[in-house]
């Protein structure tokens, strides 16, 4: 489904991604973690077209993003659902206004936005609060709010940056809680994260990243001799 | 692929309008102000414009014989007369003829007429003549035609009003271009800022949107249109306001102000094409702003 091959990727002549390779399956789940700076946010960046590699191959769904003219970006976006650290909704709109743009954008009939949002709500359990905008939801609210936009034209893989970043353990736990459902219906999840605690526990596919490199790719026991004792905040060797 | 109509991207655009009302509204105002200024000078130009369609229509030229031009030379002339480009009739009027219309013309003053014994008016052939005869050059070059013709001692025309008329016409043709440009690339420029002002007001959206796959067009599409109602509005309150105006004006100043061609308001047409242009206007500054934003 997504296939990196020796992906670069530099600002000002840093280095953010050196020769990335990874492949990721239809239906996986993948955390991607490391330290600040490590590289996981411009390698999501880079699967969502959002940023241009300077070298390398990137398949994503059988289209070679390279060859990607900007007004085919769109099309690719929308079979991607992408979650935020900062939730990025409309503050002046409504929660069903806010899912509802996403319908729109793809060109959806009016006549089906209301019940795929509502479905969307219900999934993440905000159905009930659909009228209320974000600055009366709690931060866990906003956060299960921007899943459910990012879920509600069911797109194939779902990426998530810094999900629990700005929420407290209970949210967190509860956002990863869902990320694993949605996975279990089939879409595959690419997550970056510092919270080493839930990578653990989630017992997935981990990719540690270090200074632009993958250090490790592992879903074995093992790789908990590679992560360093400060909960993978700091570097570590491979 | 799915997507919307018009009626999407205008439902858009007047939600919009509403959420930037008063931006919008000094926009139109100031629009209005310039389109003002353009109809105002295009009822100037096609007043001006009829008056020398009238003008022209009325216009006659007067070929005079010289004496003792015989019928059959004077047939012949005729004859030629009529083959001339652009002249519609060839009347003969004899000189007896001539002679009692300046008698009529002159009613009060016929004192003038005494004394003259003969009568010192020639045989004359009046030509009409079509309207783009009007231009002073054409007649001109008429008139040095036929006076080179056997037969013919002189020819006159009204030649120093056609080339009042039409040198006016020339200053409102070309001031009224030049002011037209002017208020149209400032209409551009109102525009492209009440534009830029919306999308500013609206970044996050239109970042989000991009991010969840929304295409240019979907993008651009309510705020084009946004641009183009702002100034075709803009248009239409100036049209509005510019024909109360005419109609309120005070009969004395209609009769002054009334050419030959009479006084009139601006036909349908024009006023669809005002519109229309005031929305392509309002169309290029949404262009212009929405693309260098996205940019």
């Amino acid at each position: 489904m997504i296939h990196l091959y020796r992906v670069s990727k530099s600002y000002e002549g840093i280095p953010a991604l050196r020769e990335i390779t990874l492949n990721v399956d239809k239906g996986e789940f993948v955390f991607v973690t490391g330290a600040s700076g490590a590289g996981k946010t411009t390698l999501l960046k880079i699967l969502f077209c959002a940023e241009r590699a300077d070298e390398g191959q990137i398949i994503i769904q059988g289209m070679n993003t390279f060859r990607l003219s900007p007004s085919s970006i769109p099309y690719l976006r929308r079979n991607m659902g992408f979650v935020f650290q900062d939730y990025k909704l409309l503050q002046h709109k409504t929660v069903y206004e806010n899912i509802a743009l996403a319908l729109k954008v793809v060109g959806t009939p009016y006549g089906e936005i209301e019940r795929r949002a509502l479905t969307a709500l219900k999934r993440v359990g905000m159905d009930n609060k659909d009228h209320l905008t974000p600055p009366k939801l709690s931060g866990g609210e906003q956060q299960r709010v921007a899943i459910a936009r990012a879920l509600v034209n069911e797109p194939q893989i779902l990426l998530a940056d810094e999900p629990t970043g700005n929420l407290d353990p209970q949210s967190g736990q509860d956002v990863f809680r869902l990320f694993k459902e949605i996975n279990l219906k089939g879409t595959s999840v690419i997550v970056a994260t510092h919270d080493w605690e839930t990578v653990r526990k989630m017992q997935r596919r981990i990719v540690v990243m270090e200074r632009g490199r993958i250090t490790t790719d592992s879903k074995d026991q093992a790789l908990e001799r590679t992560v360093p004792a400060n909960n993978g905040r700091g570097a570590s060797k491979p | 692929m799915r997507g919307y109509g018009p009626l999407f991207y205008l439902i858009e655009a007047l939600r919009g309008l509403r959420a930037n009302g008063l931006v919008n509204l000094l926009a139109v105002g100031t629009i209005s102000m310039a389109m003002l200024i353009v109809g105002f000078f295009l009822l100037v130009f096609l007043n001006l414009q009829s008056a020398v369609h009238a003008v022209g229509e009325r216009l006659a030229v007067s070929v005079y014989l010289k004496e003792g031009v015989t019928p059959q030379e004077r047939d012949f002339l005729a004859g030629r007369l009529k083959t001339e480009p652009g002249v519609r009739r060839v009347t003969f009027v004899p000189r007896d003829e001539a002679l009692a219309t300046l008698r009529k013309e002159l009613k009060g003053q016929e004192a003038l007429l005494e004394g003259l014994g003969e009568n010192p008016l020639p045989d004359a052939y009046e030509l009409s003549v079509d309207e783009n005869l009007s231009d002073p050059a054409r007649m001109d070059a008429l008139a040095r035609r036929v006076e080179k013709y056997f037969g013919v001692e002189e020819v006159s025309y009204g030649k120093e009003s056609v080339e009042v008329l039409n040198k006016l016409l020339r200053l409102v043709t070309y001031g009224g271009m030049t002011l037209a440009v002017l208020l149209g690339v400032s209409v551009i420029f109102i525009i492209s800022n009440s534009v830029r002002l919306a999308l500013y007001s609206r970044r996050q959206e239109i970042e989000l949107m991009q991010w969840i796959g929304a295409t240019r067009g979907f993008i651009t599409g309510p705020f084009l249109a946004e641009g183009m109602i702002v100034s075709a509005g803009g248009t239409a309150i100036a049209l509005a306001v510019l024909a109360a105006l005419f109609h309120a004006l005070p009969r004395e100043a209609v009769l002054f102000l009334s050419g030959p061609g009479g006084l009139s308001f601006l036909p349908v047409w024009v006023i669809a094409y005002l519109v229309g242009g005031g929305a392509v206007l309002g169309l290029l500054g949404g262009f212009f702003s929405v693309n260098k934003f996205l940019e």
